[in-house]
Parts: structure tokens; C-alpha cells; sequence
């Protein structure tokens, strides 16, 4: 049926083509509205308010424009290069912890095992865990002397090996936190490793095994070859999750013991939410959104690379 | 499942029959240990909020003791309950609740809604909009926390519940998750309804949401995760007990000089516990959602 052949339809149409366009805009407005009021927004007066020296609470003195001085100050502030160095730290250790152990738990779950779904169910839950729980839970396992990880070292090395101020030491905190943040978050790369795994083909590995490769040889021939593109993926969500470390270090350490777990983001809240310098905390911002920039950046030529 | 095909959905593993044999139970032992150990913190956690004494807690946590607990009291939870001084829980469990469905009630509704124009509309400057959407999909949250608390505090909405509702319903990654989905319904679909007279707003709400149900409850899910989870935000933006969630409620017990530990677990417990229900109840939908966050790179 067609509306055009109705005499009266012409007008009508244009009639409720109009109407319907109204429709559609007061549909689409409210999304937009909040999206320009509450992202692009703050996002854009962040790189006006860095080039200031806007405080949080206003003073009756209006901020001065004072150009690069924020990205100078920041840049030539040894704290501040300790913060990038700690996330850099950070990321290096848990990359290969939380995603090794997401792909080991991946390819047990994977196989032909009884209960998959209970167990995919058991393994993920500490991905549901909120942040600040794992910090409760995890500061009394991180007990000094007698916590659990210290009596688990003292069993281990019969004695030998003394209590561990775990988030106290300079040496230990940062793996702590590591260790911490794995937990909570390797759920998230299990799953999309299994998704990766389950998209390869079973005649790869049947065509592996009628080569006579055994079950090691069929994992790094055949397994880690065709997961490249889920390898990158998590890489890259692991990498930006990491620059932004800040809940556990805020509730657990404050950035001590003597700076060894301070990160940008952190630093970034110091700067402008405790000491009130606004200005200054928004060029961190604008570093940190660079920093994540090029990350993914770098995600969309590697995978683009290889299509 | 509609017939459109959705990125999350895990299909499951070739099955060929297996004999039943000794490697099977080893292999199912052997992993349940795995995961007993894994998950052995929350099984910690939910012992340890049964016992009142918070010395005692700290004590049996290097021993197996801390498996066990020999007199189980509720006496904690009580106490989180009705504690009226310095951190009245209850209050903060319901501001996490009430910022927890207005936000994910309004964010499936306000997103879906501009995906539908998006997806389907004739709006002029559609395209312009999504790439826009897309490209500030990269702005991290931290890095506008800062300027958002000064708009927020020059329109009046410091410490409230407004603060930590409006700055997320709508968001470009749910737009998205959802114009995806809604781009892959076939035509014949929407011009049925057209010819049926049918306004944008009609077509969108009673063609199209009907058949949207898992992409909705994907977002539903991240965007309820996310909000439970929120706490950079919030630790700026309340000041007082009045609209502050659960999650700053509980990191406010480390400021102490010793930690009410008794108190702090029994809380974790309460911020699980609803977590934790909608998991059970839609598991499978909770994994597959992690997995259509992960497409949209």
C-alpha cells in the first residue's frame, strides 16, 4: 500500500514529517543536553582553567591567565614524575599477572570441564566486587604481622622469611596493590579471552593435532597466534585501567609509604581537590586524557595494521 | 533472543561425549580448589561480618580460624544499622539505592531514546552527532572530575543527589552499545509502523524497545555496576551524610585511627549483598554484558 496514492496524503505527510521531526529532537535533546552539560563542558573548560590559576573555592582575587605556567610547574615537579613512574610500575607489573592469570583461568574454563558455567560464574566474582570492599577485605589479609599473606610466607619459608609490612614498606606496597587490583579486576579479561578462544576454529586444532603437535605446541601454535587481536584488546583496556590506579591507593596507602604508591590520578586530587589548586590539577587532567589518548591511539593503527 | 544477532552472547564449546573417567574428577577437583582460593577473600569477608569483636576478627585472620565462626551474631549489622553517630549506614545504603534506579532507570531511557534518532531518525546532522558521541567516548572520567565539581557547585547541585544522577545517565558508550544494536533491525520493521501512522515516539516505544530487551539489560547492568562502584565522584561531591553513598560511607571508616573492622566488613557485606542477588538472578546476562562493553573499540 502505498500512503502517496491517498489524494489528502501529500499534506498530510509533510504534516506529520514535521511533527515528527520536532518528535525526534525532543527525543535526542535530553541525552545530548546532559552530555554537553556535564561532559564536553567541564571537559573543554579544563584546558582554559589550566592555562589559570582558578582555585576551587574562589577567592575575591578573579584567576589570572598565567599560560603554560601549570605544565611547567607540573613537568618540573619531581613528585609528579614519581606519580608517572609508580602507574608506569604499576601497569608493568599487573599487566602480566592480571591478564596471565585471566588467560590461564580462560583456557581451563574453556575445555571440556563439568559445571563450566558454575565455575565461570565462581571466577568472576570478584569482577562484581566493588573496589572499596577489596580494599576491606584485602587490607586485613595484608595484616602486619599476622595476616594471612604473612602467615602463608612464614609456612613457606619455615620461618626464614620474616612478617611483611605489606602496604607499609616502600618495597611492598606497590606489588600489594598489584596483587589487589589483579584480583579485583582479571575477571573482565577472562571473559573476553574465552570469548577470543571460543572463536577459533576447532579444525585449527584438529588439523594441529593430525600434524602430530602436542598439547603445548597446539597452545603456542595454534592458541596464542590466533587470540593477536583479543591480546591487544586487553593489553590496551588493562594499560588505560591502570593509568587511572586511584580508589585503592586513596582508601589503602594515601600514596605512601613515602611516596612509592602515589599515581597521576591521585596526585591529580591532591593538587586539586585537597590543596584547592585548580588550575594546576586541570593540566594533570589534560596529561592523563593525553596519555589515555595515545593509548588507544596506538590500539587503532596496531589493530588496523594487520586487516 | 531475537533473530539479530548479539556480540555477547557466548555460544557454547563443541561438545563431543567423553568418558566418564578418573581424569574428569581430578580435573573438576583441581579446579575447584582453584576457585575456592580465588574467591576465599569474599568467603573471609561474609565469616568475618559475623563476628562482633573486631580484635577477634584480626586475630583469627592468620589462622584457619578465620574459615570458622563459632557463634555467629548479626550483632555488626545491627550496629551499621542503627549506628547514629558519626557514619549512619542505613542512610547511605538508601542513597546508593535511590542514585543506583533513577540513574539506571533514566540512563536506559534518555540513551535508547537518542539511539532510536540516531539509528532511525531523519533529523538532519545525525551522523555529525554520533561521530561527536564516539570521539568523546575516549574523555576519561577522571580527567573532567574536576571542572565538573566547579559547574556543579556555580548551578547549586553540591551534595546532592542531582550531582551524582545527571553527570551519568546519558552517555556516549551506551548510545552507541545501543544505536548498534537498533541499526541491525531490519527495515520492513520501521516502515511497517510508519505506515501505520506511527510518530517517532510510538515507533521507539512500542516497536523497537519491546525488541531491545538484552541490549537494555546490558546496559542496565554496566551502567549499574558502574554507578554502585562510582568513587572518585562522589568523594568530592558530598560533604555531608546526606546524599553520600555507600561506598565513600565505608572508606570513611579507614580514616580512624584504628579501623572498626567488625563494622567495615559487616558493611562490604551490605554493598554486596544486592550485587550480588542480581547476579544470581541474571548471571548470564551480567558476563555477556562485559563482553559487548568490550566491542566497542
Amino acid at each position: 500500500m502505498s500512503i502517496d496514492a491517498v489524494p489528502a496524503g501529500g499534506a498530510g505527510r509533510r504534516g506529520a514529517l514535521f511533527g515528527g521531526r520536532v518528535q525526534e529532537a525532543a527525543m535526542l535533546l535530553p541525552a545530548l543536553a546532559l552530555i554537553a552539560v556535564f561532559l564536553l563542558l567541564p571537559f573543554l573548560s579544563s584546558f582554559r582553567i589550566a592555562l589559570t590559576n582558578e582555585r576551587l573555592i574562589p577567592r575575591p582575587v578573579p584567576p589570572r591567565f598565567v599560560g603554560l605556567d601549570n605544565f611547567q610547574n607540573i613537568l618540573s615537579d619531581h613528585e609528579f614524575w614519581v606519580a608517572l613512574w609508580n602507574v608506569a610500575r604499576f601497569t608493568l607489573m599487573v599487566l602480566p599477572v592480571q591478564c596471565g592469570f585471566a588467560l590461564a583461568v580462560a583456557l581451563i574454563l574453556n575445555t571440556k570441564l563439568p559445571f563450566r558455567n558454575v565455575f565461570r560464574g565462581l571466577f568472576f566474582l570478584p569482577a562484581i566486587t566493588s573496589m572499596v570492599v577489596v580494599c576491606v577485605i584485602w587490607a586485613t589479609l595484608f595484616q602486619y604481622p599476622t595476616g594471612p599473606f604473612n602467615q602463608i610466607l612464614s609456612v613457606l619459608s619455615f620461618g626464614m622469611a620474616g612478617p611483611i609490612d605489606w602496604l607499609g614498606d616502600p618495597r611492598f606496597a606497590m606489588p600489594a596493590l598489584v596483587l589487589l587490583s589483579a584480583w579485583q579486576a582479571y575477571g573482565f579479561q577472562m571473559i573476553v579471552y574465552l570469548a577470543g578462544l571460543q572463536g577459533i576454529p576447532e579444525s585449527l586444532y584438529e588439523a594441529a593435532e593430525l600434524d602430530g603437535a602436542n598439547r603445548w605446541q597446539r597452545f603456542w601454535h595454534v592458541t596464542m597466534p590466533s587470540l593477536r587481536q583479543t591480546h591487544i584488546f586487553v593489553l590496551i583496556i588493562t594499560t588505560i585501567q591502570a593509568f587511572k590506579l586511584f580508589t585503592q591507593v586513596n582508601i589503602l596507602t594515601q600514596g605512601g609509604p613515602r611516596g612509592t604508591t602515589d599515581t597521576v590520578v591521585h596526585y591529580m586530587f591532591t593538587a586539586g581537590f585537597v590543596n584547592q589548586r585548580l588550575g594546576l590539577a586541570s593540566a594533570v587532567a589534560i596529561i592523563l586524557f593525553f596519555i589515555v589518548l595515545i593509548v588507544s591511539l596506538v590500539q587503532r593503527f596496531v589493530v588496523r595494521d594487520r586487516k | 533472543m531475537t533473530s539479530i544477532s548479539h556480540p555477547a552472547t557466548l555460544a557454547p564449546a563443541p561438545s563431543r561425549p567423553v568418558p566418564r573417567d578418573w581424569s574428569r574428577v581430578i580435573a573438576v577437583v583441581a579446579v575447584s580448589i582453584l576457585a575456592l582460593v580465588v574467591i576465599s577473600p569474599l568467603f573471609l569477608l561474609a565469616v568475618a561480618s559475623l563476628k562482633p569483636d573486631r580484635f577477634q576478627i584480626l586475630a583469627d585472620m592468620g589462622s584457619f580460624r578465620a574459615f570458622w565462626v563459632s557463634d555467629p551474631s548479626l550483632q555488626n549489622f545491627r550496629d551499621v544499622w542503627t549506628f547514629s553517630g558519626a557514619l549512619p549506614f542505613g542512610r547511605y545504603l538508601l542513597n546508593s539505592l535511590i542514585i543506583l534506579f533513577v540513574t539506571v532507570l533514566g540512563g536506559v531511557f534518555l540513551n535508547s531514546m537518542a539511539a532510536f534518532v540516531l539509528a532511525w531518525g531523519r533529523l538532519p546532522g545525525r551522523a555529525v552527532i554520533l561521530t561527536a558521541l564516539i570521539a568523546l567516548y575516549i574523555v576519561p572520567q577522571e580527567s573532567i572530575v574536576l571542572p565538573l565539581l566547579t559547574i556543579v557547585n556555580r548551578v547549586g547541585l553540591s551534595d546532592s543527589f542531582a550531582a551524582q544522577i545527571l553527570p551519568f545517565m546519558a552517555s556516549p558508550l551506551y548510545i552507541f552499545l545501543i544505536y548498534q544494536f537498533f541499526i541491525q533491525v531490519p527495515r520492513d520493521i520501521y516502515d511497517a509502523a510508519t505506515v501505520d501512522g506511527a510518530g517517532p515516539f510510538r515507533i521507539y516505544w512500542s516497536v523497537f524497545l519491546p525488541i531491545s530487551l538484552p541490549v537494555l539489560a546490558t546496559v542496565a547492568i554496566l551502567l549499574g555496576i558502574e554507578t554502585w562502584n562510582q568513587y572518585l565522584w562522589p568523594l568530592m561531591v558530598t560533604q555531608t551524610d546526606r546524599a553520600r553513598p555507600i561506598s565513600v560511607g565505608i572508606a570513611s571508616f579507614f580514616g580512624h585511627d584504628s579501623v572498626y573492622w567488625n563494622s567495615a566488613m559487616a558493611a562490604s557485606v551490605m554493598m554486596m549483598i544486592p550485587v550480588l542477588i542480581f547476579y544470581l538472578a541474571f548471571q548470564r546476562w551480567f558476563v555477556s554484558s562485559f563482553i559487548s562493553s568490550a566491542v566497542k573499540g
